[in-house]
């Protein structure tokens, strides 16, 4: 393999297409040891093999697993690269994100996927998990001052707690300072719009197309 | 190729709270005990219209019973996973074996032997291995493992899947005429076609001819459409048309087949109000 910058760009950004969670550490470390950004090997390399590998999904070509393990790549990628970013790169300030599964609700794979797209796009996820009870969102979204929460659920007898999740953060008086995207089978715009959700998202790809929205970054 | 079947969402249903109220039952209760259990499947029967009973309520008292970590739940939402009681593949493979004389899976077969005794149709609904799994260990080791160690995965699998059959063995002593296998964990929607056709290939096809050895003669397994689909789509199953005395709904389909024909799978244990016009039922033929 060459040792060009933009040779090493590929192959990280390969790496991670084609889920090399061991090689992709390999390929950092040349990428490192040759003195290059590191922030142009995340966003170019490791970054960009992920957006393919959405892209993929969004085709149906690949598969919730297969994300999964794309993510397991990129994130070994991150760990090597990260420590070597600028101070002012490494402290930029990323819109945090309060994402989790409504209580009563255990499906967190949808979730996961919104997460991992979430967090390539630049966005500071705090996950709160699966199951949540309904005040978590807003305490969590209080503490970390979070732009958007985002909320899921696979099931129709779980979806009201949504509802009563932006009823507290309008009791709560922060409702005007977070934005709320919803997103899960069962869940619609149509949905969305009654409960006064901001947003709906139709799967985890979309999720990162309209989070930018809603924070004006589209 | 592996087709997806779609669940309608809008049957899955919550245990119904006003039915609760008129029984004078309540949850947990209803998910943890015999006798609870029983008037409250028969009651959802009755309120159904539907031919047969079903049990249990939920999905994780397979889980449970290997160990797993479970909140019971309450009118928000039923028994669910609390924590992940496994950190690798290789914690799954040192969870016990299951006693089914005790906890919450015994009370399951005595709620079955209850309904039998009292003239009743019972469906035991049973969880395939990625479903038990989803209540143990975060996906994210399993499909690790079916990457990277497809041999572990393949034990993991037949440690569920040894389970699983020991519960439909016993379930016979206990009277329920009727199996639902399930595992919508595991579909080619989540794992995608590849790890679909593995996942039939290491376990799905082997466990189902065990199933058949053990129901053959005697009693029916309804299975969900999402695996008879992997099935059809790896070419180890066939559609078989028989004929049914009478044009009927799939429910008294289903109870006709009894014994006839060891697997159906024509659709979702949801649909079993569905009639069936032509008086045609396809029988899920294992090659």
């Amino acid at each position: 393999m060459s040792n060009s910058k933009e040779e090493l760009i590929a192959e990280l950004s390969r790496c991670v297409l084609e889920m090399e969670d061991e090689e992709v550490k390999e390929v950092a470390q040349k990428y490192i040891d040759a003195g290059y950004p590191a922030f142009d090997g995340i966003m170019s390399g490791l970054v960009d093999g992920m957006n393919k590998a959405s892209e993929l999904y969004d085709e149906q070509e690949y598969f919730v697993t297969d994300i999964l393990l794309c993510s397991d790549a990129m994130y070994a990628g991150l760990d090597m690269l990260r420590p070597y970013l600028p101070e002012e790169e490494a402290n930029a300030e990323k819109p945090a994100v309060v994402i989790g599964v409504v209580e009563g609700d255990t499906h967190d794979i949808g979730k996961n996927l919104v997460k991992i797209m979430l967090e390539t796009a630049g966005f500071e996820i705090f996950d709160l998990g699966r199951d949540v009870p309904l005040d978590r969102f807003v305490d969590k979204a209080r503490e970390v001052d979070a732009k958007i929460i985002c909320m899921s659920t696979l099931m129709t007898t779980t979806m009201d707690g949504m509802k009563t999740v932006i009823e507290k953060l309008k009791s709560s008086g922060i409702r005007d300072h977070v934005k709320v995207m919803v997103g899960g089978s069962p869940v619609s715009q149509k949905f969305a719009d009654e409960i006064g959700a901001d947003k709906y998202s139709v799967n985890a790809v979309d999720a990162v197309r309209v989070a930018k929205e809603l924070i004006g970054a589209a | 190729m592996i087709k997806d079947y779609n669940c309608s969402y809008d049957d899955m249903a919550m245990i119904d709270g006003d039915l609760l109220k008129s029984l004078g039952l309540e949850i947990p209760d209803v998910y943890m005990h015999a006798d609870s259990m029983a008037e409250l499947s028969l009651a959802v029967k009755e309120q159904s219209r539907e031919t047969f009973c079903k049990l249990p309520f939920c999905h994780t008292v397979e889980a449970e019973a290997m160990g797993g970590n479970i909140n019971y739940g309450d009118e928000k939402g039923g028994p669910r996973a609390k924590e992940y009681v496994c950190k690798s593949v290789e914690d799954v493979l040192k969870l016990p074996e299951i006693d089914f004389s005790r906890g919450r899976i015994h009370e399951v077969l005595l709620a079955c032997r209850t309904l039998y005794e009292q003239g009743e149709h019972v469906v035991l609904q049973v969880s395939g291995p990625f479903t038990i799994l989803n209540t143990l260990i975060d996906i994210r080791y399993v499909v690790r493992s079916m990457r990277k160690t497809p041999e572990i995965m393949k034990q993991v699998y037949w440690k569920m899947g040894d389970e699983i059959l020991k519960f439909i063995e016993i379930s016979e002593n206990y009277g329920a005429d009727m199996i639902s296998y399930a595992d919508s964990s595991g579909s080619v929607k989540i794992l995608g076609p590849k790890m679909a056709a593995q996942v039939v290939e290491d376990f799905t096809y082997d466990f189902l001819k065990k199933v058949q050895r053990i129901v053959e003669g005697k009693r029916l397994v309804l299975l969900c459409p999402k695996t008879t689909y992997t099935l059809l789509g790896t070419e180890k199953a066939v559609f078989r048309d028989r004929k049914l005395s009478v044009p009927e709904s799939y429910g008294e389909a289903c109870i006709e087949m009894i014994g006839k024909v060891p697997f159906s799978g024509q659709m979702c244990i949801k649909g079993a109000q569905n009639f069936l016009n032509s008086a045609i039922f396809k029988e899920i033929a294992i090659l």
